[in-house]
């Protein structure tokens, strides 16, 4: 029995010596977010994204109080989602929440949220039921889902348009990652692309972290009925490894490779290399060169992240600006009030990194301009297809 | 296309057969599942990519670069395969068969996180260390990266049976293999047997690890995993503690993966039910696996 | 003696009251922790006839809870009632398991291991791709069922008693089994197969029947896992959870039903316990303690936290 009592000695040692941090009173947004596991990636980078805007805020002094960004590791895992959904509405000081990252985690933690209630806004999930829900006879509590980033059928339609009618493509090949988001996407490019009496030659699913996709790429590479490029739907890891793998296949120039903005972002470089070179990915919002205030975020998150060695990841500008939209509904309120800050929030008409956000009464953001932007592997950049 | 698929085929098997002999060297000696073997290749893989950066100025680049990369983080990555045995499984060596699994799991849980606290949280790109060229054969085009990453495995499976099977060392390997008991009253040091099985087994990971940074261009902290598994479901079907159970397991997989997904049309999402759907057909007809020897029944 | 056989009901009565006190003690978020420990012990209990009992390796055990999950999903969208569809996660989960026992059982130690494995793997991927049954990777919603409203109106309190009532039921039914003719041929089978099959027993059968018993208790928490989180998607029911389960019933020590309780409540407490208590500095350390954790519990207690006293006499005598 004795190596029972030494062992729960080290373990309580382990969290009380891990749990001493300062306590004071402040008022805080809740970033509930993939921290840790195999979405730890993007989680992390969310996570400085609105820390940043936190600190931007309080050094402005936008607020007669300190604010504070809380990180919650809902570790892509939807038991642990409503775990942390949980924790968070347990805590008054917690405002909104920021979060979460995939779809199967915000479904459920947002139903929690509801019972608070305490607004939810979420950056990265693009699952149409993450609001829809809230019309269902069987939500509890007021609407308080607010997404800034647009559903799948936004941008799928849009690569659709363009492959056809600016590309002049008729025969297209379908690949996704067998996520909400991916597969989303892919089903929206292929509605819009039939629509247009364009060709969709074969569709396959992949799995995220996958990391060989030869096999695949050959079959299409030697597909009979020609398809004259891919449309995928999924995140930049596995996109730049298609890049790679088409290029080392051979599958170059006028073959094309058309993604969405989960592909926009400088990681992909450092998965594909020059091999990226050329890739069309679509981004939510007017380009950056057009927009300051976008140009501005990405600097000022590159100076406040340099340090880290840590680069900008493709949600990145969604989390500042679901933190953005919330400071401004809190000003509004006039106090951290959370019912306060939702109805604000359904006022919200911010003009920010993304353009200008409002929402519809679903909780959907109604900026929906979507613009085509070109992997630059020289210098890094995606500047827009004019 | 056929051609072009056999290669990329072999490519992919070659990578999981070196992956495979480490879970299979270890099995046939203390018959546990190391676990943490998948992250034993990841930091192989973050090892190289580490002299990467620090070998040109002393080796050059070049072949010699190449090479020194590879035997330092084969190296390595051994020495860490034989901490871990030394800490989390020799304490519990003769104490319980599962317990060792559970620490392999604790072990492989912190080597995950302690790359993704400490070095990176991102994918990492890794470089090319050769210039990559395509040639063209018989209408396919290998690239040269393929036949380095076959060549490689191949040469490292060819020292490997000359050791184990012409050298005093492997043939002490493969009497404690027998039985590890007997072999010890034979004048054999178990443990240093065994931290010698762990070494080989980790520099083989680490070499698998290199070859899968340079055959997928970049690498992050949880690459280990997915081949990991994949490996050892590989040293299954050959026949676990088999040496060439594990190499043929691994490249009888490649080639299942890439016919899933090359030939069947919406076949990748299916590609691991298939591959799996086959593996226990397989157990099924041969209980021991391809090249596994039938355990005589426990009296 | 009698204040032994007086704690299990001392516990119980404590669980069943906390909820009602946590919110007196601002721990509201521990009910719902709780709710989930205790699915995780009828996981637990669960696998503990197949590992603990029979010594048979499952590294696929999560495809149970993720077929009983879907099952009543599937089922209360379908209009049949909950408690209905809770049954019927249990029969299509036995039937299941009973088919897949009856095919693979003849493997042997870590090849079944990798066969189960392979096995739970195969669920989660058919469930991924099958966008016409399982909606696919963007999950199924469930109606809400809350049966006790009558005591709370916070479904988490209710769930929790709920998973409270179904871990003692577990439990009894578990011990009247360890304790019957069949627990004593499990354990014959489990410390010597060919004695056991010498003496009579009939081996496959038994082996069998522990098999397809675990699944029953993973297709109830399954069930009401879905029913609480009125939500169910793919990505719960990755290869970790199948290692978790397996941690537990090792780690609370195989073949005892307080140990693998006590299993639950340590490895499914803590990372949650981590999330509430760390500093937002340490928060992405989590899991770097956890496998801290594994390791130095299993170092420390390799038998186990709280070893199957059936075993402890075997050793000592």
């Amino acid at each position: 029995m004795t190596s029972i009592f030494r062992f729960a000695a080290a373990v309580t040692a382990i969290v009380f010596v891990a749990a001493c941090g300062p306590k004071e009173k402040s008022v805080k947004i809740a970033v509930a977010v993939p921290l840790t596991g195999d979405m730890g990636t993007e989680g992390q980078g969310l996570r400085r994204a609105v820390e940043m805007a936190v600190e931007e805020a309080n050094a402005a002094k936008r607020f007669p109080y300190k604010l504070v960004a809380a990180p919650y590791d809902d570790r892509a895992d939807p038991k642990e989602a409503v775990n942390v959904a949980n924790l968070i509405i347990s805590d008054p000081r917690v405002v909104a929440v920021i979060g979460h990252y995939n779809s199967g985690s915000a479904i459920p933690a947002a139903k929690v949220y509801a019972r608070a209630p305490v607004a939810m806004v979420s950056p990265a999930a693009t699952n149409p039921e993450v609001t829809a829900q809230q019309n269902s006879k069987d939500w509890f509590g007021p609407r308080m889902v607010f997404r800034v980033v647009p559903t799948d059928d936004v941008q799928g339609s849009y690569a659709a348009t363009f492959a056809y009618t600016r590309l002049g493509l008729r025969r297209m090949t379908l690949l996704h990652d067998k996520t909400p988001y991916g597969q989303g996407l892919a089903e929206q490019f292929q509605k819009t692309f039939l629509r247009l009496s364009g060709k969709i030659v074969s569709e396959d699913g992949i799995s995220v972290g996958d990391k060989d996709f030869k096999a695949l790429l050959t079959k299409i590479k030697s597909d009979v009925s020609k398809p004259q490029g891919i449309y995928f739907g999924g995140l930049y890891t596995e996109a730049g490894l298609l890049l790679k793998q088409m290029r080392e296949l051979g599958l170059n120039d006028p073959f094309v490779f058309i993604s969405g903005d989960g592909a926009k972002t400088s990681g992909i470089f450092d998965v594909a290399g020059d091999s990226a070179d050329g890739a069309y990915l679509s981004i939510v919002g007017v380009p950056v060169e057009e927009l300051p205030s976008a140009k501005a975020f990405v600097d000022s998150y590159k100076k406040r992240w340099t340090g880290s060695g840590e680069e900008l990841k493709p949600f990145d500008h969604f989390g500042y600006e679901a933190a953005q939209v919330i400071f401004a509904a809190m000003e509004r309120a006039g106090s951290p009030d959370r019912v306060k800050v939702i109805a604000e929030l359904k006022k919200t008409k911010y003009t920010g990194v993304l353009g200008t956000t409002t929402f519809d009464d679903k909780g959907d953001t109604l900026n929906k301009i979507v613009t085509m932007t070109r992997a630059h592997a020289q210098d890094h950049t995606f500047p827009s297809v004019k | 296309m056929l051609i072009q698929q056999l290669v990329n085929a072999l490519t992919l098997g070659a990578i999981y057969s070196l992956i495979a002999l480490g879970y299979t060297l270890v099995y046939g000696i203390l018959a546990m599942i190391n676990f943490a073997h998948s992250e034993v290749l990841m930091l192989g893989a973050f090892m190289a990519l580490g002299l990467a950066a620090l070998l040109p100025a002393i080796f050059g680049t070049g072949v010699v670069g190449l090479v020194g990369m590879f035997i330092l983080s084969m190296a390595g990555a051994g020495v860490i395969n034989v901490l871990v045995e030394r800490f989390a499984y020799r304490p519990l060596r003769h104490i319980s068969r599962l317990a060792p699994l559970i620490s392999a799991i604790g072990v492989s849980i912190i080597l995950q996180n302690g790359v993704f606290l400490w070095i990176s949280t991102q994918s990492l790109r890794f470089p090319e260390p050769v210039a990559i060229g395509q040639v063209p054969v018989f209408g396919a085009t290998i690239s040269t990266l393929q036949i380095t990453i076959l060549a490689a495995a191949l040469i490292l499976m060819g020292l490997l049976h000359f050791f184990v099977e012409r050298t005093k060392l492997g043939k002490a390997m493969r009497a404690c293999s027998d039985d590890i008991q007997t072999a010890g009253l034979m004048g054999i040091n178990p443990d240093y047997i065994i931290a010698l099985t762990f070494f080989i087994g980790g520099a083989l990971g680490g070499a698998a690890g290199v070859l899968y940074g340079m055959n997928y261009g970049s690498i992050k902290y949880n690459l280990g995993f997915l081949p990991g598994a994949k490996a050892f479901t590989a040293a299954v079907l050959g026949g676990i503690g088999n040496i060439r159970g594990a190499v043929l397991g691994g490249f009888i997989l490649g080639i299942l993966e890439v016919l899933a997904s090359g030939y069947i049309p919406n076949g990748a999402q299916w590609r691991d039910v298939i591959a799996f759907t086959v593996l226990i057909i397989v157990l099924l007809v041969r209980p021991s696996g391809l090249l596994g020897e039938k355990i005589a029944e426990k009296v | 003696m009698l204040r032994w056989r007086w704690t299990p009901w001392t516990a119980l009565a404590l669980a069943a009251a906390f909820p009602f006190l946590a919110a007196t003690l601002d721990a509201q978020y521990l009910v719902r922790v709780g709710g989930v420990i205790g699915l995780f012990m009828i996981l637990g209990l669960g696998l503990n006839f197949t590992l603990g009992y029979v010594g048979l390796f499952d590294l696929g055990f999560i495809a149970f809870y993720a077929i009983g999950a879907y099952t009543t999903a599937i089922a209360m969208r379908a209009g049949v009632p909950a408690l209905l569809a809770l049954g019927l996660a249990m029969v299509v989960t036995l039937a299941v398991r009973a088919l897949l026992g009856l095919t693979i059982l003849r493997l042997r130690g870590d090849y079944l291991a990798v066969v189960t494995m392979g096995f739970g793997e195969i669920a989660r991927l058919t469930i991924n791709n099958l966008d016409a049954f399982t909606n696919g990777p963007k999950g199924l919603q469930l109606a809400p069922w809350r049966p006790l409203n009558f005591l709370s109106d916070d479904p988490n309190i209710q769930y929790y008693l709920l998973i409270l009532l179904a871990v003692a039921a577990g439990v009894v039914a578990a011990k009247r089994l360890e304790n019957s003719r069949v627990g004593r041929a499990w354990v014959a089978i489990r410390e010597d197969e060919i004695a056991a099959r010498l003496s009579g027993i009939p081996v496959r059968h038994y082996k069998l029947l522990a098999f397809t018993i675990s699944a029953a208790y993973a297709g109830l928490a399954g069930g009401l896992f879905a029913q609480w989180e009125q939500f169910v998607t793919p990505e719960s029911f990755v290869f970790w959870e199948s290692i978790l389960v397996v941690s537990i019933v090792v780690l609370g020590g195989m073949g005892s039903i307080a140990g693998v309780l006590l299993g639950a409540l340590v490895l499914v407490g803590f990372p949650p316990l981590m999330q509430w208590k760390l500093s937002a500095d340490w928060i992405n350390y989590r899991y770097l303690f956890f496998g801290l954790i594994l390791v130095l519990v299993t170092l420390f207690r390799p038998q186990g936290i709280l070893p199957s006293s059936r075993r402890e006499a075997e050793l000592t005598s």
